[in-house]
Parts: C-alpha cells; structure tokens; sequence
C-alpha cells in the first residue's frame, strides 16, 4: 500500500510534532509513503481559485505521473485539494484550459484521475479497520476522548461526501474512537469550524469558537480532544489559552493529533509521539497513557 | 398515528418566560408539521402563534426548528421524526429574538442585514425600450442565486452567528453576489467593498454549512468564496486580511509554499507593536516547546520557480 504523501505546510511549520508521528504510524502499519517535494501549497482556502486551481493541477499531475493516489494528514489541505480535483474531474473543457495554459510548459499534464484522501479515510477505505484492530497493542481503555474532524473533511458533499456509502465519512472519527479502545465524549461542534480561517478577520469570534468547543468536551468529561486538521490544532490548542482569558473560563483541554492519536493505540508512548510539544500540558494524558502500558 | 408535539411557548402580553405546551394528536401517515400545527390551532388551542403560507417549501415563512434541526413545516413530513418515539419537539430558530410562540423577528434574523448589503441594481446605460438586457448566458449562474426564496436556512446552518449575531450571514451576502456579479451593475467593486466591511465576507469561515442547509442548491458558502476571490483579485479593502492575504500570498509565490511564522508577525503588521506584543506569550510558550516556525527562516520547496510562474501566469490573467 502506496501513497504519493502531501504533508502540507503546518505539519513541519507550526505543528512540528505532527510530520514525524504521522510517518511513524504509517512505517508502523506497513503504508509506504513517496512524499512530494516538488508541490506548491494547496491555497487553504486563501489563494483564490484561479491561483489555487492550476497550483493543485500541478500536484495532481505530479501524483498522477507515479501512479499512486495522494494522502494528507490535514483536514484543510484534503478539502481544498478535494474541491478543486472535483472542478477538474468533472469539467474536461476547464481541465483542458489549465492543463494548456499552466501544465504544459513544464511537460506536465493533468488526466484526471487522482485522488486525495485524509490518513482517515485510507484507514477505513483502504487499510481496513479489522487490519488497524489486529495492531493495536495499547487499547486506549478509560480515556474520554472528543472528535474535531475540521469543516473541510465533511464538506462540501460533492467533493467530501459525494456518495451515500461516503458519507459514513462524518462519522470515522467517532468510530475510530471506540475502535481504539478508548470512550466518547460528543460534541455538538464536532463537524463545526473551529474559528482559525478567522483569526485575522475577527479575533474575537475567533477565540469564542475555540472556547466554546473546547469548553464542552471538558464539560463532557474528555481527557483530550482528537483533530485531523492541524489548522483546527493550531487554533483550538494554541490559542486556547487566549481563549479562556476572553470567556474567563478556565478550560485547559489537550488537543491530540489523529496519528498521535491513532500511535498511542499502537503502542508508541508519548514522546515517540511528541506529546511534550503541545502547547496545552498533556501531562494528565501522559500519565494516563505510561499506567496502560 | 397519535403523536405527541411539544412546542415552545412565549407570550410577551403575559410573563414573556418561556416554556413549552404539549399536544397529542390523531395524524394520517402523510401529515407534515404544519398540517399538525394547523389541526392544534382550529381543535385544541387557537392562542398558538407560528407562521405558514404556500404549504409547499416555496415561500419560507414555516421555518422552525423540528426535533432541533431547522426544517420548513410544511415539507416536514411527520413520520421522519417520529422514529426514536411518538414525540416531536418544535421550537423558533436558533439566536433570534422571538415575539410570540414559534413567531420570531424576521427584521432581525435577516431583513435587515439584506438591506445593509444595498440590494439592489444601478445599471450603467440608460435602458434601452425600456429594459436593460443581459445575455442569457450571463445570467444562468445568477438565475440559480435569483431562486432564493429567503428561506433563513442558510443563516440557520450557519456557524459564525451563534457565536456573532452581527455577522451579516449567508442570506445577505448571497444577496451582495447576485448584485456584484450581475453584469448589468455598474460598479460591482462597490458591491463587493460594502461585504467587505468587518462582520461581511472576511467574517464568514467558510464552512460549506450553509450550502448543506440550502434546501435550493444555491450554495451560499461558494457564492461567498466567489465574492473573496474577487476582492482578492482587485485588492483586499479590509486591512487586516489584506495584510493576511499579502503576506500568504508572497510567500507561496516566492517559496512555493507556506512561511507560517512570517505570515503570523505579517498578520500583524510589522509597525503595529501592540499586536506583535499580543503574539508573544504564545510565541514564548511554543518557542519553549520546540515547535514555533522562525520568521523568513524559510527554505524554498524544489520546483518553487516552477510554482511561481504558475502564480504569477494566474494573477496576469485575472487583470
């Protein structure tokens, strides 16, 4: 099992404890990664379309050249790509243009026929989950745990969800959850935005999302909350403690990365996993985690 | 079947204190909510206040939130929610100020904030045999947007309200798209720097809720994503985003992808001292964990010169 690996940005820049668990977790379960190098930033919903849409053609293609499908470890990354590789997919006449106007000077050419998936999704759709569970070496037994999924890895459906069988993606986190050995905590923003594509707009609005969030999964009794978006990461873990300066409520909930996440139930222990690296202390988590073992 | 509703009370004329009334009913198999709402007004209990019209989905006014979700009562068929138990709650939409029972203000909810986006056309010739004319193929992405029946599901689904009710929401700013892109409008930038106002486009976090919320397949998050795109493409009035987009922006241009830790202090603004000290504590705490990326300490990926042309290929066109 091969995948062409787009790690995105954050995961080496502002979340760096996020690269190195994420290729362990894929050494760990046999899932061979080609990482590529030469590709721009997806947009992340930043860089207009028309920008944006050539850039990912680029990746695409390049993907499409090794013959294998693309794997993300980011919600956002997975849902910008998703979005754009739907535009080109389904309208040759606009695949043909970009192909002909931005690919074609370096030889390249986009076919259409690559896909992109979030780590989440190869494990239930292509690794298998009786597979993942014949792994599992520290059932997460006792810890309480939230789901964040990130806007983008459930909308919009026609790039997300687009068949009825895929829209079970919404609840893969959930499910992952329990597979893992460990207890839900639910949500009801769970599938909501976490408040980062908004940080420099309105700071404010910003920071209330993170709290309320994060403030309901500590009322639920969670030990920590687990994202496959990093940007979600970045805002929920880093700037919560601005967050509760703002509501004046303490929360002090650790955000967990899904292959972190997903590693501990294989058995690596918290520092293989760079725990130590979160801003929010996961020194409870850890303690949890070092009586399992 | 007998079902029981459970519907959310108020009467200012009496304490104005919320509380909900019971109601059980005989119903046949094909009823939709607003059959049951009509059937408790004219057998049980005529003091309850909600709203319908057309009986139909067409014209809006039944929105109401149906065991929580936001539903349209008339389409709403009966038996869809009745499968947990013979029991279904009905309440107002979410963060508006209601005046009586599942009656809430309208004005408030989005009449208001679709005014503020200046609804409407100022042609730029004078009409000709008194219309001015579009071609059709000018206006068949805007006829979709033109099916709005201002339903407030949208606005409902949305994420940013319940925390911000000021924020101008997916109806209104739906609204500004069919404006900014009509191409009879004869200042479309005009139309896209009202949105661009703080609690306007650069509010919205793009979530995609409201396009599944849309019972017509408008798509309002996309429609705002156009308007961004355009204000991106013409230049950014609101200034701190610019600040955001530039420096986003040149750094994938010159790199080939994200300076995370320049994009921060650039966010900012290099001379606003006050917002660089807001970045500190956090920058502290991460520095001390090993994981803040350093400002223009930043490598350039293979291939950036590649990605570069592209980039700049892209903004060519657009001008």
């Amino acid at each position: 099992m091969k995948y062409a690996f787009y790690p995105g940005c954050v995961s080496r820049g502002g979340c760096p404890e996020l690269y190195p668990s994420a290729v362990k977790v894929a050494e760990k379960l046999g899932i061979e990664l080609d990482e590529l190098k030469s590709v721009g930033c997806t947009g992340a919903g930043v860089l207009p379309q028309n920008i944006a849409d050539p850039i990912n053609a680029r990746t695409f293609a390049k993907a499409e050249q090794l013959g294998l499908p693309i794997m993300t470890i980011c919600s956002t990354c997975t849902g910008v790509m998703a979005q754009a590789n739907y535009r080109l997919k389904e309208d040759p006449i606009y695949r043909e243009k970009v192909n002909k106007e931005f690919l074609a000077d370096e030889g390249l050419e986009y076919k259409g026929t690559t896909e992109v998936k979030h780590l989440l999704w190869v494990l239930f759709e292509d690794y298998g989950i009786e597979r993942l569970q014949s792994l599992i070496q520290r059932p997460l037994k006792g810890l309480k745990v939230s789901p964040f999924y990130g806007c983008y890895l459930r909308r919009p459906p026609e790039a997300i969800t687009p068949t009825k069988e895929l829209n079970r993606r919404k609840s893969y986190l959930d499910e992952l959850i329990s597979i893992l050995g460990a207890e839900m905590a639910d949500i009801s923003g769970k599938g909501k935005c976490c408040g980062f594509p908004i940080l420099s707009a309105n700071e404010e609005n910003s920071l209330a999302m993170v709290a309320k969030h994060t403030g309901e999964s500590k009322e639920k009794g969670a030990d920590f909350m687990v994202t496959p978006c990093p940007l979600c990461h970045l805002n929920l873990d880093g700037n919560q403690s601005r967050a509760e300066a703002q509501t004046g409520k303490e929360i002090d909930l650790p955000i967990l990365h899904l292959p972190q996440f997903v590693g501990l139930a294989l058995g690596f222990d918290t520092n293989e996993m760079n725990l130590k690296r979160h801003i929010v202390s996961t020194t409870d988590v850890e303690s949890k985690v070092s009586m399992m073992s | 079947m007998e079902i029981t509703f459970k519907v959310y009370r108020k009467d200012p004329e009496k304490d104005g204190k919320p509380g909900r009334s019971n109601y059980t009913l005989e119903l046949a198999e094909d009823a939709t909510v607003l059959d049951a709402l009509l059937k408790i007004r004219d057998e049980s209990d005529s003091t309850l206040s909600f709203r319908g019209c057309c009986g139909r989905g067409y014209c809006g006014e039944c929105m109401m939130r149906v065991n929580g979700s936001a539903r349209l009562a008339c389409t709403a068929k009966v038996p869809d929610y009745t499968k947990k138990g013979p029991e279904i709650s009905l309440d107002p939409l979410r963060n508006v100020p209601v005046i009586k029972d599942l009656v809430f203000d309208w004005d408030a909810f989005m009449w208001n904030k679709i005014k503020e986006v200046k609804p409407w056309l100022e042609p730029e010739s004078s009409p000709v045999n008194g219309e001015n004319l579009a071609s059709e193929a000018e206006m068949q992405d805007l006829r979709k947007v033109m099916s709005c029946f201002y339903c407030g599901m949208c606005d409902e689904g949305c994420t940013v309200l319940p925390v911000d009710f000021k924020f101008l929401g997916p109806a209104a700013l739906t609204k500004a798209y069919r404006l900014a892109f009509d191409p009879r409008n004869k200042d479309s930038r005009e139309q896209v720097k009202i949105v661009e106002k703080p609690k306007g486009i650069w509010d919205c976090v793009h979530c995609y809720e409201a396009d599944e919320h849309c019972p017509r397949g408008i798509e309002p998050t996309k429609r705002i994503v156009a308007l961004r795109d355009r204000a991106f493409n013409s230049g950014i009035t609101h200034e701190a985003v610019a600040r955001h987009h530039a420096s986003f922006a040149s750094s994938v241009k010159e790199s080939g992808w994200l300076d995370e830790g320049r994009l921060a202090v650039e966010s900012e603004g290099l001379t606003n001292v006050k917002g660089l000290m807001k970045l500190l504590p956090t920058a502290a705490k991460a520095l001390a964990r090993g994981k803040a990326p350093i400002p223009y300490m930043h490598s350039k990926r293979p291939d950036a010169d590649k990605i570069k042309k592209i980039f700049e290929k892209a903004e060519q066109e657009e001008k």
